[in-house]
């Protein structure tokens, strides 16, 4: 367990300090960048260093300190705080959703080979759509849909989307798992005359774990982007996503404050995958330590 | 009543297309109830085949394969024969104690006769306190040794075994044999038992079947006439040598036929 922990310092550490890298750039290339930006041809490569365009990174930091709105007692960071909570929620039920769909989905391609080779092609090809498109449809969809007293909630459209990017690598990464079994094992559970279920509960799913856990990873983060950028194109109130629209346009008079919001989402993100990470570290704990994957 | 019969068993993969292999042609075999019976020959020459025919893992082309007097699928679903193969093949998840209450777990015994056997078998296998390890902190012959116990846990009269001691090196090898003799002495189980080393074949084996490919076949039965009781000194017998090289000549022969100097091939 302390190899455990130990990893972990050093993994954080190493976060920490690429993150620290990419301040630093950011403000060497403020410091000596063009104010205008740089051109060539008229076309402008280099982008403008200007208060407006790139604020301090100390700057992005203080305004979390700071009220959301003149004369407001509540801060940026309360606002940031609650709207990360709000999108981490619909992200979670995405995610599982999600999971559901692509284990599921997972299991059903590695028990009948025909709907390996019907409905894989098609995960890929989902997986092509624009979100941003899609979005909006789903939305609309979704208001149309009544079931008895049963009124979908756009924030359902929302997590449908997280769910819609999340299912995609973890159905891939769990039917490669499943898979995976050796095929000495396969026959050995064959030997006790075990059904195909018992087979999947007590061997192939066992194996697919290490398979499992980075593709949820995956997913975890993926129905955090769908998530936010699902609020953003349609405007769901209440997430991260909305806010960084709203402070966006705000961006004239208060260049730093989209930054807090978008530091809210990708923390959001980390905090996801992490989630994930912390499971599968309690799951794999009694596993041989060399990597299986 | 014989333990494994099998009748002019063929078998050939991908019949009718181009890599068709006939890996087994008219073969037929007895097992008497708790005989030792090892299969030796060069690799490919069916070996592997016949075991898993013999545990319904396949079916033959034709004719027929029968366990405790049963077909072997009926065999197969009453879990008449335990498995061991060349990889010890133990669920990394799973303690040891797990890994062999697994065929248990199968059978639906519940929780406490479960333990109780694992117990035994532990205590069989001699590795009373490596219970609650993981296979992985285990040593390739210790491994191997819970693979057998776990082969073993459900009391099958049938052991099929395919190279188990491949992996291990010469010393662990033959300390597993005498392990592998005591524990069939003790439970009084039948062995089909696969390797290519001919000193093994021997001093495990009541008959070793010499076999030879393309198509695989049996040459030859060697009767080994060192009585029950073996040790350490049977190896010095020249009983044992006498059957090490009636095998010998058994494959020789069939090398012999391969490399163009014999005559009954083709
Ligand atoms: N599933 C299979 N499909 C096609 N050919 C096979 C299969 N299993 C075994 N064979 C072939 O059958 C022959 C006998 O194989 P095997 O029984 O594994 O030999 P041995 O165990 O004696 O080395 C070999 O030529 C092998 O390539
Ligand atoms: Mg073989």
């Amino acid at each position: 367990m302390t190899s455990v922990v130990r990893r972990a310092v050093q993994r954080s550490a190493m976060f920490v300090a690429a993150l620290a890298l990419v301040a630093v750039i950011w403000e060497t290339y403020k410091a000596l960048g063009p104010e205008e930006g740089g051109q060539l041809l008229g076309i402008r490569i280099l982008p403008r260093t200007s208060e407006y365009a790139m604020p301090h990174v100390w700057d992005m930091f203080s305004r979390f300190g700071r009220p959301e709105v003149r004369g407001s007692a509540r801060t940026v960071f309360d606002a940031v705080l609650a709207g990360a909570w709000y999108s981490f929620r619909l992200s979670v039920a995405g995610f599982v959703f999600g999971a559901v769909i692509g284990v599921g989905l997972a299991v059903l391609m590695a028990r009948f080979k025909w709907v390996q080779r019907g409905v894989l092609p098609y995960l890929v090809v989902s997986q092509t759509v624009p979100l941003i498109a899609l979005a909006p449809l789903i939305v609309s969809w979704g208001g149309k849909l009544e079931i008895g007293a049963f009124v979908w909630p756009r924030w359902m459209s929302v997590s449908v989307l997280g769910a819609f990017l999340a299912f995609f690598p973890i159905a891939v990464g769990t039917l490669r798992g499943l898979a995976a079994a050796p095929a000495a094992s396969v026959e050995l559970m064959q030997s006790y005359a075990a059904s195909w279920t018992k087979t999947l509960f007590k061997l192939r799913f066992p194996t697919a774990v290490p398979y499992m856990v980075p593709a949820f990873r995956l997913g975890a983060s993926a129905s955090v982007i769908g998530v936010v950028v699902a609020e953003i194109s349609t405007g769901l109130r209440g997430g991260i996503g909305r806010l960084i629209i709203e402070y966006a346009r705000e961006a004239t008079g208060d260049p730093a404050k989209v930054y807090t919001a978008i530091f809210g989402a990708a923390a959001l993100g980390l905090v996801m995958a992490g989630a994930v990470v912390a499971v599968d570290v309690v799951v794999m704990r009694n596993r041989p330590k060399e990597a299986v994957v | 009543m014989t333990a494994v019969s099998v009748r002019n068993v063929s078998k050939v993969f991908n019949q009718g297309k181009p890599n068709q292999v006939d890996a087994l042609s008219n073969v037929a075999l007895d097992v008497k109830q708790g005989e030792f019976v090892s299969l030796i020959g060069p690799s490919g020459c069916g070996k592997s085949t016949l075991l898993r025919l013999v545990a319904n893992l396949l079916e033959p082309t034709s004719g027929e394969v029968t366990v405790n007097g049963k077909t072997a699928a009926q065999a197969r679903l009453d879990q008449d024969y335990g498995m061991a193969f060349q990889q010890a093949g133990l669920f990394d998840w799973r303690t040891v104690r797990k890994n062999i209450e697994l065929p248990l777990e199968l059978k639906g015994w519940d929780k406490q006769q479960r333990s109780a056997r694992a117990d035994e078998m532990l205590q069989l296998v001699q590795l009373p306190e490596f219970g609650d390890h993981y296979p992985w902190q285990l040593s390739g012959g210790m491994q191997q040794r819970i693979a057998i116990a776990r082969a073993l846990a459900a009391h099958p009269p049938l052991l099929l075994m395919d190279e188990p001691f491949g992996a291990l090196d010469e010393m662990t090898r033959e300390y597993m044999q005498g392990e592998l003799l005591r524990i069939c002495a003790a439970t009084g189980t039948t062995v089909v038992f696969v390797t290519h080393s001919i000193p093994e074949a021997v001093y495990l084996s009541n008959r070793v079947v010499v076999m030879s490919p393309r198509p695989g076949r049996i040459t030859k039965v060697v009767d080994v006439s060192l009585g029950g009781e073996r040790n350490e000194d049977t190896r010095n017998r020249t009983a044992f040598f006498e059957a090490i090289t009636a095998v010998r000549e058994g494959l020789r022969g069939m090398h012999a036929a391969h490399v163009g100097l014999g005559n009954d091939d083709r």
